[in-house]
């Protein structure tokens, strides 16, 4: 007859000794589970996509009045904006990935960045994948074709997005040259009158610069405004003298400015 | 654990039978999520808008083309009987034209036509002697088609060197040599115009 006395001793210590690893394990993987789940995605939310399937699941019966199912030119063209914007993801993911591993490496950024980089390169590929599927759905073959169709559109908006960025210095451009040619004039004007005061023949008349709006000076020159008046009038003069080597350029109205300004 | 790739946020979107237009009727709970939205739906509907225009039979690619063409011609042709305005105006036509072109061309195509057209529209501002105007456009020929476009270059140098610039003016112009070698006609005018802006460097320092 086992001594059952005896034996409840060991067998208790095995039991709580197994029960805690258990608790411990499964506590364990909870939590890392959960800390997993809400590590920030990489990304924001791909607003492209959820446009792209909450049309595919626009449902025409649950609304009010009748509409027509939605059509496939719509469906493609969201299709198209969401291969879009996975591109713009692609490529901010492979020029992070260099500098992200070296950073990981010499230990400058925590694990848990790497965890969020390397699950939103995952989804990624995933995604890339499903829209090349969707895409090979309308049309054979279209797949092949509409991530370069959409990195077209996306060098496009980069460009336009350039150009808009040159044209709206525009205004800031203009502000500084009016207020350089009110300067300019304001000198040009002190150092006029002390030429008559001088008598001194070589500055005739304001003329030259009339054509310019007369903007009424605002602020009293540095002393020193006079000798520095005289140079760019000069400097000008010789600008006029190289211009006609270019074909395009009307030289008429400048070279008659240069002169008076001799 | 659901696979990530099959969630997914509904939006209860909307479209217009008529107009086949895309709209979201009710508003998100925050402003800037609601701007996001519109301007995301308003890009959409543009997009289906120009793919609906897509018509293999007409090539609408060339015929815009041929638009764009035909104006920069008759700007041109203001340009030479110096009527600047109507050179300026016709220039601004053809480039809004060339900029609302569908986005899936090729973008090198675009970067050549808008490089040509915002240099004439820099000569043309040249002309009625707006230096800003005609810098900011050279500055953006030059930015569109950095290679093979010595005029834009030199655009920009003589605006700056006439606006009295001549630190920029020689930083440009160095730069447009560089890239165009010293070889051809253009280059030559770059270098006269390099050797003056540097005079008046000289003696403005």
């Amino acid at each position: 007859m086992v001594d059952w006395l005896s034996l409840a001793v060991p067998l208790a210590y095995l039991g709580i000794l197994i029960g805690s690893l258990a608790t411990f394990s499964s506590l364990y993987r909870k939590r890392k589970y959960q800390k997993a789940a809400t590590l920030e995605p990489w990304f924001p939310a791909h607003l492209q996509r959820d446009i792209y399937f909450s049309l595919l699941h626009l449902d025409p019966s649950a609304q009010k009045e009748k509409t027509p199912a939605v059509p496939e030119s719509v469906v493609k063209a969201a299709l198209l904006r969401r291969a879009k914007e996975d591109i713009r993801r692609v490529l901010a993911l492979r020029s992070q990935k260099q500098a992200l591993s070296v950073l990981l490496q010499r230990g400058s950024v925590g694990d848990d960045l790497w965890q969020r980089f390397l699950r939103a390169e995952k989804e990624m590929e995933e995604e890339v994948k499903d829209v090349v599927a969707e895409a090979n759905a309308y049309v054979p073959n279209w797949g092949q074709t509409i991530f370069q169709s959409a990195n077209e559109m996306m060098n496009n908006d980069i460009y336009r997005q350039r150009v808009s960025e040159q044209q709206e210095k525009l205004a800031e451009e203009k502000e500084w040259w009016s207020k350089k040619k009110a300067t300019t004039q304001e000198q040009f004007m002190k150092e006029l009158n002390e030429g008559s005061e001088a008598a001194s023949p070589s500055v005739q008349s304001p003329a030259p610069k009339s054509p310019e709006p007369a903007s009424e000076p605002i602020s009293e020159s540095v002393p020193a405004a006079p000798a520095a008046a005289v140079q760019p009038s000069d400097d000008e003069a010789v600008l006029v003298e190289a211009e006609p080597s270019n074909s395009g350029t009307p030289s008429g109205g400048k070279k008659k400015k240069g002169k008076g300004k001799k | 654990m659901a696979s990530e790739i099959d969630l997914f946020t509904q939006y209860s979107l909307y479209m217009d039978p008529a107009s086949k237009a895309i709209s979201h009727p009710s508003s998100l709970p925050t402003p800037s999520q609601t701007t996001t939205m519109t301007t995301e739906l308003d890009e959409l509907n543009a997009l289906h808008r120009s793919l609906l225009s897509l018509d293999p039979q007409t090539f609408p690619h060339l015929l815009c083309h041929a638009q764009i063409t035909k104006l920069r011609d008759t700007g041109n042709a203001a340009f030479r009987k110096n009527n600047y305005d109507e050179a300026v105006k016709l220039y601004t036509y053809a480039i809004d034209m060339a900029l609302a072109r569908p986005g899936w061309e090729p973008v090198g195509l675009a970067r050549e036509e808008l490089a040509g057209l915002f240099g004439n529209r820099a000569q043309a501002h040249m002309g009625n002697q707006n230096w800003p105007e005609a810098l900011v456009d050279a500055k953006t020929s030059i930015d569109s088609k950095p290679i093979g476009n010595v005029k834009a270059w030199w655009r920009v140098g003589k605006c700056c060197a006439e606006m009295t610039r001549y630190e920029e003016a020689k930083n440009f112009l160095v730069k447009g040599l560089e890239i165009e070698g010293g070889n051809s006609e253009g280059a030559k005018e770059l270098g006269a115009l390099l050797v003056d802006v540097a005079a008046a460097l000289q003696r403005s320092s």
